[in-house]
């Protein structure tokens, strides 16, 4: 580990981020990954070409003392995710959102089966989702069927520009992938979480169009949509679609590091977001290792909106709303009680390993821990 | 460089028709974004060199670019023929091959599904709305309300080129407002390209759809057009802080 991480870490601690003024804020990582890009792992230059794209996001929106080299940044393995997300308490738990581009990834870049070698050492940490590709027909109901029974699966992450053969990608809303969502809904695999964002190369952006969430989510009431991305570069048919739905929810990951280096566009993105969603349906994700929550976190919870967009849009990024988006609405899509995890991270094998059992002690601030 | 071959065009001539060309998804020009690296001028020859801020910009948009750079340039009386030069795309063979021999786009990228005038149209669209904001805003300024701008039309409009303002009137003429030219003429040019405004008493704002504006539903209308404008300007972001990672990678390689 080089000096430059060591003397971030005491940074890190003496801004105690999880105790955001004084006040207690639970955070929980609603997109993270535990991903293999190592040269061995891939078998097709698409493969070599995603991570390459993925590192242009990292090193564009991670400020410069912050960013990793390529070798680290392939496969950085569980340990050192476990000490980026908890360590200095930066997320109090965090949600995997699988992305298997089996046909770039000899083993897959980032499966279920993966994250699950994390997720099930530390379950009270972390919460494990599943996916499905309606191309996989009988046997991708089955594969669904398989990972509900394995590990209940609460939530599913669809990649809707997966390259698959010759197919470059599907929608949400045609009949295969209906009838994916209807075993979603007959199995209680409530959240959806639909990947519609920035074109990654190779992929088609096309097939990241964020229309087809419109006629998935007015079909299936029941089921929560979260549109991860908040629809960018579509942010504009994303929050038209999102004003009607009300089960469509937005992801913050790509948006949230515009805190660091962009602080104006976060502070119009995130107004339009409030405006559009309102505060109960705006969620935090890192997009962990894209970029890392212990200095995103605190990026996000110190920004502000500047005075001409709260005057403009008539919204706050105040306490309240930082409580909900960081932690609470998600929390509440997934059936997770803050208080009881609260209680239950006291003691818990993380908060031994990093020493913060006082920060869940109380209620009270607790005081500089160093 | 050279001095100029009589009977070419001058550098200027041709940066100011490269400055017509947009990124459609941003909506601003190719000078503005610093995507031209550089104009050759031999006789009636060009030649641009064109870099985007990502080696995977989407191909659709980098062939429109390319294909708009070619036209305007070309469209200089003293130009015979223009050619593009991308570099640093994934598709940047398809790309100059197909722009310099003009072939059309399904065959430059035959297994590439739908085609360039409906990603086109669709972001045309998208840019309409983004101006009619500003253009909206400009008429709020002035004082009118959400009535008389819906009912606004062309054959309403009186441009006065001296002051670069426009006369905008309202209750069956009974009387005008003046404001700047600038947001209602770039609002125009997108309202005629997309064919929502081609008469004169046609209507001039519209919703995203296409459909007239119930002055109900005015101030909503309105937020999707700022909202679209933040939709563009927030993948500017994302594009600009991608050229700036590359430059700075490309300027570290050249350092080594």
């Amino acid at each position: 580990m080089s000096e430059k991480r060591v003397m971030w870490r005491d940074i890190d601690v003496h801004c105690a981020m999880y105790q955001h003024n004084g006040e207690d804020i639970f955070v929980i990582d609603g997109h993270v990954h535990l991903w293999d890009a190592t040269e061995e792992n891939i078998e097709h230059e698409g493969g070599e070409e995603f991570i390459q794209c993925f590192y242009d996001y990292h090193t564009t929106f991670t400020p410069e003392e912050r960013q990793w080299d390529m070798d680290e940044y392939r496969e950085y393995g569980a340990d050192r995710m476990v000490e980026d997300l908890f360590s200095n308490a930066a997320a109090d738990m965090a949600i995997f959102q699988p992305t298997y581009l089996t046909d770039f990834y000899e083993d897959g870049f980032n499966t279920t089966e993966q994250n699950a070698e994390l997720a099930t050492e530390y379950p009270e940490r972390f919460v494990l989702n599943g996916t499905f590709d309606p191309r996989d027909g009988e046997e991708g109901l089955e594969y669904l069927e398989e990972l509900h029974e394995k590990y209940d699966v609460p939530g599913v992450k669809l990649y809707t520009a997966e390259w698959r053969g010759d197919s470059k990608g599907w929608r949400l809303d045609d009949e295969d992938a209906f009838e994916f969502l209807e075993k979603c809904q007959e199995l209680g695999i409530e959240n959806i979480h639909a990947h519609k964002g920035p074109t990654i190369r190779p992929l088609n952006r096309d097939a990241f169009d964020v229309a087809d969430v419109d006629d998935a989510a007015s079909s299936f009431p029941e089921l929560n949509f979260i549109v991860e991305h908040v629809g960018l570069p579509r942010l504009d048919d994303f929050c038209w679609i999102a004003a009607q739905e009300n089960n469509v929810y937005g992801g913050l990951a790509v948006a949230a590091p515009f805190a660091q280096n962009r602080p104006g566009k976060f502070s119009e993105i995130m107004s339009e977001l409030l405006w559009w969603l309102g505060e109960d349906r705006v969620i935090f994700g890192s997009d962990y290792a894209i970029w890392n929550p212990d200095w995103l976190v605190e990026e996000v919870l110190e920004a502000e909106l500047t005075g001409e967009h709260r005057a403009e849009y008539g919204v706050e990024w105040d306490l309240e709303t930082k409580k909900k988006v960081m932690g609470e609405n998600i929390a509440d899509l997934y059936d997770i009680d803050i208080e009881a995890k609260r209680q239950a991270f006291r003691d818990d094998e993380i908060s031994q390993q990093f020493g913060l059992g006082d920060h869940y002690a109380s209620e009270e601030p607790a005081a500089a821990d160093d | 460089m050279s001095a100029q071959i009589s009977g070419g065009p001058t550098r200027g001539a041709v940066r100011d028709r490269l400055d017509r060309v947009t990124d459609p998804e941003l909506d601003r020009s190719i000078v503005d974004l610093e995507y031209v690296d550089g104009i050759e001028i031999d006789g009636p020859r060009v030649a641009v060199d064109l870099t985007l801020p990502t080696a995977w910009c989407s191909p659709a948009f980098a062939w429109m670019m390319a294909v708009d750079a070619r036209d305007e340039v070309e469209s200089l009386p003293a130009v015979e023929e223009a050619r593009i030069r991308l570099h640093d795309h994934m598709h940047e063979t398809e790309i100059n091959r197909g722009v310099n021999d003009r072939l059309p786009f399904a065959e430059a990228f035959p297994d590439a599904d739908g085609d360039v005038a409906a990603v086109r149209t669709e972001l045309d669209e998208k840019a309409r709305v983004a101006r009619q904001y500003d253009a909206v805003e400009a008429l709020l300024d002035a004082g009118l309300d959400a009535e008389a701008i819906v009912d606004c039309s062309p054959c309403d409009l009186e441009m006065t080129d001296a002051t670069d303002t426009v006369d905008v009137y309202v209750d069956d003429r009974s009387f005008a407002v003046t404001v700047p030219n600038d947001p209602i003429e770039r609002y125009l040019e997108k309202a005629r390209e997309t064919d929502l405004v081609s008469e004169p008493d046609d209507l001039l704002f519209r919703t995203p759809e296409g459909d007239p504006i119930d002055p109900e539903s005015f101030d909503h209308v309105h937020r999707r057009g700022r909202l679209a404008q933040v939709n563009m300007s927030s993948q500017g972001g994302i594009c600009d802080g991608l050229r700036e990672a590359r430059e700075g990678r490309l300027e570290g390689t050249a350092n080594d």
